[in-house]
């Protein structure tokens, strides 16, 4: 395919920011290695993987049996920990260096922090959380689509006389490669001159206690929100869950009074979940939280209002009212056992 | 401790419609509200402010009308209000956005200990306004800050990111985006409002006095373009059963035996 014109021309590879903190959860970096390589087969060139941290051979090898074609290793005390300022110099010196034309991480907390900061230091363009891209063939620009107004609409955002073409893209959207024990990669360490960050400095990190919540992998979800009404209603969803052998899943309004715990938050600020079932009980529907359950193959919604947005999402949609429906269903439920 | 928060008015989410032949937002009759997390991050501010001392000034980049979030501000307590309009800063993306507001914080006197930002606005929803005003003006940066705590010359926030929860300290001055949970939201006295609207304290600063050029800001200022927008993929079409409790359970238990969910057997024992 023909490359493009004029002042881009210098700009050669699709890099991919490699965030393996939470390897085992979100698979992200992998799902992008895999659309990176089909980006880079459009415009002819490698994917690469960037991968910044203490001891993080590991993770190379690792990204190289996904289908990464390079692997650019910055190892360092300094960067032990994730740390926006620290990484940002050190990604904007090798951009400036290895000059990339599409530059993509995934849409984690630490993603959606790093790369705004260093898209404004390479003055270039970036979009938020895509939930597509592709390359244009007339003109080679990484098309990046990203919901836009409260995702009522799609939007094909290009950067057209800047590189690179950087863009977030939300977990779970892209499927990746099998691991192939067998796959060949370059695994570079280029000259390293970190500059510790002395204003911020992290105190303490602890992950998050899990009890073996695991949304991700459950088969069958079943998720309540406010109209639930209380504590005790939305605790019958753990019964639910359970003898439907599930995970419970909360929208933000069930959190904040802590009917559940802040780890089973789905949607945008949460998790994306992925189950043959979903149920999602006395919840609207907002935007914010049906990006999370999208990737269900399976929607039931159970509102009283039948004009609730949930429903146009839903496989089958009950209009009544959850508090009652709930406990005959966990009578029925009961009685099958 | 002088702080700075930036908010945006936007447009409230329900009261959204889309013209789909035209493939435009109907503009006509929307609902306007200050994005929720900054209405967090202005309660913040106050509250470090009335423990601390000093100022909080409300910052907006915005149509004229952007004016009504910063009286609300006011009426909640603000001091000070900056209206940042221009036509010529209509079509910012991200990159132009933060550069007008770096450009008119940089021109606060004094300059602020602490610029406080949402985490992500409703609307364009992207997360780059703050930590692209904190690379401007060189501001270390902590994003989704749920805590915030004093200590000597340096906070120590506390935050969620990637299912770890961190304890930060960082110097001031800073630049914090802040997310749910750190500050209950009041409601607005009754009558504050009214004399909020009546005062006369907010400062609108354009292109020219922020000297920045036509270049720099807008459409022109900005290196995202817009190629086409198009309606999303077609939802599922479900359907959708009404009737007594009875009739939903009925319906609900077949579901879940045509996904296999359930076991027919089991019945046919009973
Ligand atoms: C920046 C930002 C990020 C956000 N991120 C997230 C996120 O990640 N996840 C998230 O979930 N939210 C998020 N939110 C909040 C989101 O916008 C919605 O407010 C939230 O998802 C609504 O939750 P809900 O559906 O439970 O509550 P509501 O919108 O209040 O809906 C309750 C529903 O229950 C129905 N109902 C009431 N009583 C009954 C009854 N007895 N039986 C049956 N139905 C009943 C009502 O008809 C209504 O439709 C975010 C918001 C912002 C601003
Ligand atoms: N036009 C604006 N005026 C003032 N503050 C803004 C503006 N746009 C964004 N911000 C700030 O930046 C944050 C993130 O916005 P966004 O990048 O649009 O998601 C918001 O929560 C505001 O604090």
């Amino acid at each position: 395919m023909k490359k493009m014109s004029g002042e881009n021309r210098d700009f050669d590879g699709v890099w991919v920011l490699g965030d393996y903190r939470n390897y085992f959860q979100n698979r992200v970096t992998l799902q992008l290695i895999s659309k990176g390589k089909a980006l880079a087969q459009k415009l002819n060139t490698k994917v690469s993987v960037i991968v910044l941290g203490e001891q993080v051979h590991q993770y190379a090898m690792e990204y190289v049996a996904h289908g990464a074609d390079v692997i650019i290793v910055a190892e360092h005390p300094e960067l032990r920990e994730y740390q926006v300022e620290t990484y940002t110099a050190l990604l904007a010196r090798w951009v400036e260096d290895f000059k990339p034309e599409v530059f993509l991480a995934g849409a984690t907390s630490f993603g959606r922090e790093l790369f705004p900061r260093l898209a404004k230091r390479l003055q270039t363009g970036l979009s938020a959380d895509c939930v597509a891209l592709d390359v244009d063939s007339e003109t080679g620009l990484l098309v990046q689509t990203t919901p836009a107004f409260g995702g009522e609409l799609l939007a094909d955002v290009v950067t057209p006389n800047r590189q690179p073409q950087m863009a977030t893209v939300h977990p779970g959207v892209f499927h990746e490669r099998p691991h192939d024990p067998e796959a060949v990669g370059r695994i570079i360490y280029p000259e390293l001159d970190v500059l510790p960050e002395e204003r911020v400095r992290l105190l303490r990190s602890r992950r998050q206690q899990t009890r073996s919540i695991n949304l991700e992998d459950a088969q069958v979800v079943v998720v309540g929100g406010r109209g639930l009404g209380s504590k005790e209603q939305f605790g019958l969803l753990f019964e639910l869950a359970e003898l439907l052998e599930g995970e419970v899943g909360a929208t933000r309004p069930a959190i904040l009074p802590e009917w559940a715990e802040e780890d089973r938050l789905l949607g945008q600020t949460g998790k994306s979940v992925k189950p043959k079932l979903l149920i999602s009980i006395g919840t609207s529907g907002a935007l914010q939280y049906t990006t999370g359950i999208q990737g269900a193959e399976t929607i039931i919604a159970i509102n009283r209002d039948p004009n609730a947005p949930i429903f146009k999402m839903a496989d089958l949609g009950l209009v009544g009212d959850a508090t009652i429906l709930l406990p005959m269903l966990l009578e029925a439920l009961r009685k099958r056992l | 401790m002088n702080i700075v928060v930036c908010m945006k008015q936007v447009p409230d989410a329900p009261s959204i419609r889309i013209d789909r032949q035209r493939m435009t937002v109907i503009r006509e009759g929307v609902d306007s509200i200050i994005n929720p997390l900054d209405y967090v991050a202005l309660e913040a501010a106050l509250d470090l402010s009335k423990r601390e001392g000093g100022n909080v000034t409300v910052i907006t980049m915005g149509p004229p009308q952007s004016e009504e979030a910063l009286r609300e501000a006011l009426a909640v307590g603000a001091d000070r209000s900056v209206l940042l309009t221009d036509p010529a800063f209509a079509g910012s993306d991200t990159l132009a956005t933060s550069h007008v507001l770096a450009r008119a914080i940089s021109r606060l006197d004094p300059f602020p200990d602490l610029v406080l930002c949402g985490t992500q606005t409703i609307d364009s929803d992207t997360g780059h306004v703050g930590p692209q005003i904190a690379e401007e003006l060189d501001l270390p940066q902590v994003g989704g800050v749920n805590e915030i705590h004093l200590e000597d010359n340096s906070l120590v926030v506390k935050r969620l990111s990637d299912g770890f929860l961190d304890t930060i300290k960082v110097d001031l001055p800073a630049l914090l985006t802040v997310t749910h949970g750190l500050c209950p939201v009041r409601d607005i006295p009754l009558g504050a409002l009214e004399i909020a609207f009546s005062r006369e304290d907010v400062v609108t600063w354009g292109a020219d006095d922020l000297k920045l050029n036509k270049e720099e800001v807008g459409f022109e200022g900005s290196v995202s373009r817009v190629w086409k927008l198009r309606p999303p993929p077609p939802k599922r079409k479900g359907e959708l059963v009404t009737g007594s409790p009875q009739t939903l359970l009925d319906s609900l238990i077949r579901k879940l035996e045509a996904l296999s969910v359930l076991d027919e057997e089991d019945v046919r024992r009973e």
